[in-house]
């Protein structure tokens, strides 16, 4: 019941904007184009309690995922639309996200578009195989746009098969120096689309726990967090902090010395197997999953198997030469089978209908 | 500036590549200039200090010159515009371009002399783009003149061109020198000819290089305009433009004006190759000038200028293949190039393997340098290349058909068979990909029998894309060994790939499942491939066992329907109530694609009640691919029912 309720008030902010389109459109002379057809409200179902249509947002996400497959970006509207569909979805979700098993876990992506194509070929396609994205799907790639739009549109579509949770690239600060704000001034010639998705990724969940056994996080874990409901009590919807719990989940390492030590990147503590240990037994968990760090083949057991690392950006930043991997957790949590990958061949990539765009400030 | 909001920023964007043609008047002019006092502002903003409201308004000139009208553009626009070239690249490539549209504007073809007045400074300023597209502007204008104005002014103004004194109007004379040859009366043709051959011998590197670039252009044009004679040792060809040739090829040219060598050379053998009949004696002292010169390419010093020739050899070949007692040197030309000590000329050399053996069997003579290419095949195999081996592995299979099938099994099998196991896996894999042009030459059965213990090696190769090329070889090779043969050595490894670690393989092997059972028929099919699949079922990972329920479903649309719902339903509904919800969703999905193969009975007893299960899941992709499955089958089947009646 829930779960309609969510489609339905999620309708009302796509249709309201279907609306404005076709006003703005309706003055001007030009013929409408039928991109903007589609986007039109269509007639409000008879019978219903409501004028609200969960078929029109059901297809108006298959026609982005369609889009997204093939390497294309939305426009900017249908940003705003798939957003505020996506803030809503995630606002139900918590800060320690329950996740079912069998799912697969992954890593950093980092706008390599091409690789997740690879990684979709390897684990198999949403929703036949079911995921949680540890974050960092922005910045260093070229195709930041395309990555983060396609999997917050498979999480929208597909909430009970796709999970996606914050990494320490999705804030406003980070992507502003690597990447994503740049990214999206050229293709869509304003900031516009970095801010409705930085906005967005305050909602993301900081953290998973797979069957009570697997707990999944970006960075690490912070000296001020003892169990997972002090994860639970945290208020995530922020801009990344500099420091405190929040920050130490999205920054922390694991390392070789025990105890908790200064981070050489300025954020988050480096922690020791002493550490992790206690937190796995105090919580009752199997395993720390986290990715963050480049690991030469895609995934790296430490901390004596308390702790392990998945990165899933083959060839990370087109130079380090690292292998991917993902990491398939069977129903049963008996089974973890790593697959690694290499980088997708590329012949030729495809074209960018919205590189060309020319910013207003060229007028 | 009054720019209203619904206008696209893209509409204003400087294009320099499209050409004054395809962009008429009406596209332009998106901000109607209606009024005089307009066109006075647009002119102040031109010379104003705000750099983008100048291009912009550069880009509106002809919006500009239509309220001006025709007298006022001529005596007043462009004189004032040719005062104002020393402006900002942009501005002047966005007049430049505007330019070309003006025509009509100044009162048609007989006063576009009016134009060449800031065109011609255009074409003489520093920034390559600018003249470029002052160049298609002239190009396009000259091509609405009159036979006596071309002659005239635009002659003309080409002849101050070629002759001023900073480079860069002598770089765009060339170009425009050598399109205008043949449209010229035969006085001043003689005299454009003496402009080229001076420019060619131009102090100025950059301009020898771009009259290298032409120089193929020139040779046609006159033969074009003069005819055969133009060949013939009193001819200008010989007498001009064979020395320039030699000239350029020279050591003593920089590397830049050498890599045009290949392409000139290029013209000149087609002009050879054009003319009627068997050559004259002057003619084939023509051939025999030129030909070294391409010759000596090969041997060049720059790395560049040989990748260059092997990059064209094709094109070399075509335009030299029918000229007699060519292609022996210039196969050995190529079988050098094959050894050079650089890779990615040898890369680039070996791409055009076919086509030199190709052209080299169209000869008359007795063919037996594809032998000696063959030869060369088998060294390349070793190459320590991986670039190399695996261009080789890509064109390889393409001399199957010009050796002829005795030939292949003798020469060309043995090198194949070493690129199949090559250490590197794009070798592998290009060969691979290749390998149906070998297969149409030498059969499948003697391919099969030479290639197949190389081929099950490579279906259990670490890299994934080749198991996948191979997989999807299989369907091809099974139709020719035969029943016998695949359920022997095959059919095991076809069910072994369902269960591989990789998603796109699964999937590719399901498919392949599909394809045996359409080709050896369900009673195989069920003795060979399904217990293997049954057992799949119960596998403990989900994606195994979803790999076991799409293979059935496939097999189910290829058997008869008292197989399909004997054999592989029960199986399908089984797994309606699997632990994991991605198996339930994907029963309703398989349903939606098999049902109509066990008829209208099973679906009412046996399907309709485990869709009706699915459709109250507790989880929403099941309940949603349920729904989607009900509505669907129930569609298919009352459309079957009406087909009955």
């Amino acid at each position: 019941m829930e779960d309609t309720a969510d489609a339905q008030s999620t309708s009302v902010s796509s249709v309201d904007s279907g609306n404005i389109e076709t006003a703005s459109t309706a003055s001007s002379s030009s013929p409408t184009p039928p991109e903007r057809q589609q986007q039109m409200p269509p007639p409000p179902p008879p019978s219903n309690t409501s004028t609200l249509d969960p078929e029109k947002t059901y297809q108006d996400l298959e026609a982005w995922l369609a889009k997204l497959t093939v390497g294309t970006p939305l426009t900017e509207q249908e940003v705003k639309n798939l957003t505020s569909l996506a803030r809503e979805r995630l606002l139900q979700e918590s800060n320690v996200q329950p996740v079912p098993a069998p799912v697969t876990i992954c890593g950093d992506i980092h706008g390599q578009w091409h690789d997740l194509m690879e990684l979709f070929r390897i684990g198999g396609s949403a929703p036949d195989t079911n995921y949680l994205f540890m974050g960092d799907y922005v910045d260093r790639g070229y195709y930041s746009v395309e990555t983060v739009s396609l999997l917050v549109c498979l999480k929208v579509r597909y909430p009970d098969r796709v999970f996606i949770l914050r990494g320490n690239h999705e804030s406003r600060q980070i992507t502003q120096v690597y990447g994503f704000y740049d990214e999206c001034v050229r293709k869509y010639g304003s900031a516009n689309v970095w801010k409705l998705f930085t906005d967005l990724f305050d909602y993301f969940p900081l953290t998973a726990v797979v069957e009570n056994a697997i707990f999944c996080l970006h960075g690490g874990l912070s000296p001020s967090i003892d169990t997972l409901d002090h994860v639970r009590q945290l208020d995530r919807v922020q801009e990344v902090p500099h420091e405190g719990p929040m920050c130490d989940l999205l920054w922390s390492d694991p390392d070789d010395r025990s105890g908790w030590g200064i981070s050489p990147r300025g954020a988050g503590f480096t922690f020791g197997a002493d550490v992790s240990a206690a937190f796995n037994a105090r919580n009752g968990l199997q395993t720390v999953a986290r990715a963050h760090q480049l690991v030469m083949e895609g995934y790296n057991w430490s901390h004596e198997g308390s702790v392990v690392t998945i990165f899933s950006a083959p060839n990370y930043c087109y130079r380090c030469g690292n292998q991917a991997a993902i990491l398939e957790v069977d129903e049963m949590l008996s089974n973890k089978q790593f697959l690694q990958f290499d980088p997708a061949p590329r012949r030729g990539e495809p074209h960018s209908a919205n590189a060309r765009k020319t910013p207003e400030y060229f007028l | 500036m009054p720019i209203p909001m619904d206008v696209d920023p893209v509409d204003d964007d400087p294009r320099p590549s499209s050409s004054p043609l395809s962009s008429p008047l009406l596209l332009r002019t998106v901000v109607p200039i209606t009024r005089e006092e307009e066109a006075r502002q647009a002119i102040e903003l031109l010379r104003g200090n705000d750099m983008a409201e100048r291009v912009a308004a550069a880009h509106r000139l002809d919006a500009v010159a239509a309220i001006l009208g025709e007298e006022r553009t001529r005596n007043e626009l462009l004189p004032f515009l040719s005062d104002a070239v020393d402006d900002e690249d942009e501005v002047l490539l966005a007049m430049a371009q505007a330019l070309g549209r003006m025509i009509d504007l100044v009162g048609g073809p007989t006063h576009a002399e009016s134009l060449f007045l800031p065109l011609e400074l255009l074409l003489s300023v520093e920034e390559t783009t600018v003249r470029q597209a002052a160049a298609e502007s002239t190009l396009f204008i000259a091509s609405q003149l009159s036979e006596s104005d071309y002659q005239s002014c635009y002659a003309k103004m080409i002849a101050r061109l070629a002759t001023q004194e900073w480079f860069t109007a002598r770089i765009s004379a060339v170009g425009l020198l050598s399109q205008a040859y043949t449209s010229l009366r035969v006085e001043q043709q003689k005299e454009h000819l003496e402009f080229y051959a001076n420019l060619a011998k131009d102090d100025t590197p950059m301009v020898r290089r771009v009259a290298a670039q032409y120089l193929g252009q020139m040779v046609q044009n006159v033969v074009r305009a003069t005819g055969r004679s133009s060949l013939s040792e009193t001819g200008s060809v010989v007498t001009t433009l064979l020395p320039i040739f030699e000239e350029f090829s020279s050591n003593e040219q920089p590397d830049s004006v050498r890599l045009q060598t290949t392409e000139n050379c290029v013209a000149f053998g087609q002009v050879l190759s054009e003319v009627d009949g068997d050559l004259n004696e002057s003619e084939q002292g023509l051939l025999k000038k030129v030909l070294p010169l391409i010759l000596a390419t090969i041997d060049d010093r720059s790395w560049r200028v040989r990748w260059t020739t092997a990059a064209k050899f094709s094109e070399v070949i075509s335009a030299y293949g029918r000229l007699p007692d060519v292609m022996d040197s210039l196969v050995q030309g190529y079988e050098k190039l094959l050894q050079d000590p650089e890779a990615e000329v040898r890369t680039a050399a070996t791409f055009n393997l076919a086509h030199v053996a190709k052209g080299d069997a169209q000869v008359l003579v007795p063919p037996q340098h594809p032998e000696r290419l063959v030869k060369r095949v088998t060294s390349l195999t070793e190459d320590e290349s991986e670039h190399v081996r695996a261009a080789l592995a890509m064109v390889a299979t393409e001399l199957a058909p010009i050796l002829g099938r005795e030939g292949t099994i003798t020469f060309l099998v043995p090198p194949v068979l070493l690129l199949l196991r090559d250490a590197a896996s794009e070798v592998r894999l290009n060969l691979i990909s290749s390998l149906s042009a070998l297969n149409e030459v030498i059969g499948v059965d003697l391919l099969s029998q030479s290639l197949l213990p190389a081929i099950l090696d490579l279906a259990q190769d670490g890299k994934w894309r080749i198991r996948m090329a191979i997989i999807q070889l299989i369907p091809l090779l099974a139709k020719q060994l035969g029943q016998e043969f695949v359920s022997e050595k095959l059919a095991s490894l076809c069910v072994e790939w369902l269960g591989d670690d990789i998603a796109t393989i699964r999937q590719a092997a399901a498919s392949n499942i599909k394809d045996l059972t359409a080709l050896f028929g369900t009673t195989w099919a069920t003795e060979f491939l399904l217990p293997s699949i049954v057992d799949i079922r119960e596998n403990e990972s989900y994606l195994r066992r979803l790999t076991a329920l799409q293979a059935c479903s496939m097999m189910a649309t290829e058997m008869d329907s008292d197989s399909a719902r004997i054999e592989i339903l029960p199986l399908i509904l089984e797994m309606a109530t699997d632990l994991v919800p991605n198996i339930r969703f994907n029963v309703a999905k398989e349903l939606q694609s098999m049902a109509h193969a066990c008829g209208i009975s099973a679906y009412e007893s046996q399907v309709l009640p485990v869709l009706n299960m699915l459709l109250e899941d507790e989880d929403r992709d099941v309940r949603f691919y349920a729904e989607k499955a009900a509505t669907a089958l129930d569609e298919t089947f009352a459309a079957m029912d009406a087909l009955i009646k």
